[in-house]
């Protein structure tokens, strides 16, 4: 093969390649979609992107080749995220206080029944998304929106820093956090 | 199969990501249960208003320039021990060393660091394109559609050359080269990919000094650049096709540039 083709291959990636050895830069969107919801605010979000990817690199002796690397450049990026919250003085994230947090979104209000839940889905305005998976706690946030990017639940833990088997649970308590959240907007 | 066990599998259906046994199952569990078919119902919508709302949300350009820029500038590829990504890190930290000489070596040697540089930013453009799932914002294969997109997105008015023998517009973008905004046009040519890039030629540093010089070839990194200019606007082309034919394409595009 020539060099230029090895070089689009390894740029473009293909399936399954990409996680091993694929450029990171394909995973730019995704990484940035979660980093603004984490961080709120765009230039912040970038400036998270940005620190990942210079983490990410100077530390790619630690990445396992052969194992998933969008999970990897999640577990990175969510240390720089709470690295930013310590040197900020707030507590990072808290587990306990998480899963205490999550309980009280569910207890925040019932979902609503039947068919009126169901036509709130179908007409769910973006801002209200936003509204309500700010509501939830980092971690939370996270199972969330990875498990939307495609995330299976053995990435999400490694994203996490997690144990697998945890995973299926904090996914399930949180979307049905988000699904309250979202009935709350139409009390 | 019972609630509990319907439920767990909820989402995985939802997204048809079960075995075909375990589908029926839960099928047959969701046809007597009401409340599980509200919460599979519930499932995929909540589902497709996250999709709807997050899937096509792409990071600015400016970003990626960010990134790639810190990328480049700081060091190892990831995935250490691939002994192809190696020579494209050589090379940009020769680029760098060129960079040096020519900053202490005389004008000569500066001018050609400049157009390295040049080069090198090119052939990033038209990797980003390749790379990117959605790379262009304006999907069309008529310069007639093409070309009136970028009014009001660029302070020059590029030509946008249509199709041309075995050449194909697939369509365009607005991107930078060396921070200016500069019109990026995807063609096809074959199995290849080549991306058309117009910029302002003024205070772009590595370009030809005559404006009416012939195009320069240069090889970067595995592609070939042609560089030209047109009146006030530069035009570069990049791919992986052979120098030869890249630069007789080049010569074409650009005498439809100056007419």
């Amino acid at each position: 093969m020539t060099d230029a083709g090895h070089r689009i291959r390894l740029v473009t990636g293909d399936a399954g390649k990409a996680f091993t050895d694929g450029d990171p830069l394909v995973h730019l969107d995704a990484l940035r979609r979660v980093a603004l919801r984490l961080t709120r605010r765009p230039g912040d979000a970038e400036d998270l992107v940005q620190e990942t990817y210079l983490r990410a690199y100077r530390g790619a002796d630690r990445f396992l080749p052969g194992t998933s690397l969008r999970a990897w450049l999640c577990r990175v990026m969510r240390n720089a995220f709470l690295d930013g919250r310590r040197r900020e003085g707030r507590n990072p994230v808290d587990a306990v206080a998480d899963l205490e947090e999550v309980a009280a979104a569910e207890h925040g209000g019932g979902l609503l029944r039947g068919d009126a839940e169901l036509d709130l889905l179908r007409r769910v305005v973006a801002s209200e998304i936003e509204g309500a998976l700010r509501s939830l706690p980092e971690d939370a946030r996270m199972v969330v929106l990875l498990d939307v990017e495609g995330f299976a639940e053995a990435e999400i833990a490694v994203a996490l820093d997690c144990a697998p088997g945890t995973v299926k649970s904090r996914l399930h308590r949180a979307r049905l956090a988000l699904r309250r959240r979202l009935a709350d907007y139409r009390r | 199969m019972d609630c509990t066990g319907a439920r767990e599998r909820l989402r995985e259906r939802v997204r048809g990501g079960l075995d075909p046994e375990t589908t029926a199952g839960v099928d047959a569990h969701l046809a007597g249960c009401a409340d599980c078919r509200h919460e599979a119902e519930a499932e995929r919508l909540l589902d497709a208003a996250l999709r709807g709302h997050l899937a096509e949300e792409r990071a600015p350009d400016s970003l990626r320039r960010r990134v790639a820029a810190v990328v480049r500038a700081d060091g190892a590829p990831v995935g250490p021990g691939r002994p192809e990504r190696r020579p494209a890190w050589a090379m940009a930290a020769a680029a760098l060393v060129l960079a040096l000489l020519g900053f202490l070596g005389g004008r000569a040697a500066e001018r050609r660091s400049a157009a390295e540089a040049l080069a090198d930013e090119l052939v990033s453009d038209h990797l980003r394109v390749l790379a990117s799932a959605h790379p262009l914002d304006v999907e069309s294969t008529d310069s007639h559609q093409v070309k009136p997109w970028f009014e009001g997105r660029l302070d020059f008015a590029p030509v946008v050359p249509g199709d041309r023998g075995e050449l194909r517009l697939a369509g365009g973008s607005v991107g930078y080269v060396m921070d200016r905004k500069a019109a990026v046009l995807a063609y096809a040519l074959r199995s290849h990919r080549l991306t058309l890039l117009a910029f302002p030629r003024d205070g772009t540093p590595g370009l030809s000094a005559q404006p009416g010089a012939a195009p320069s070839r240069r090889a970067r990194r595995g592609f070939e650049v042609v560089t030209w200019s047109a009146g006030d606007v530069a035009y570069a082309l990049v791919g992986d096709v052979s120098g030869a034919e890249l630069e007789r394409i080049a010569v074409d595009l650009a005498a439809q540039t100056r007419r």
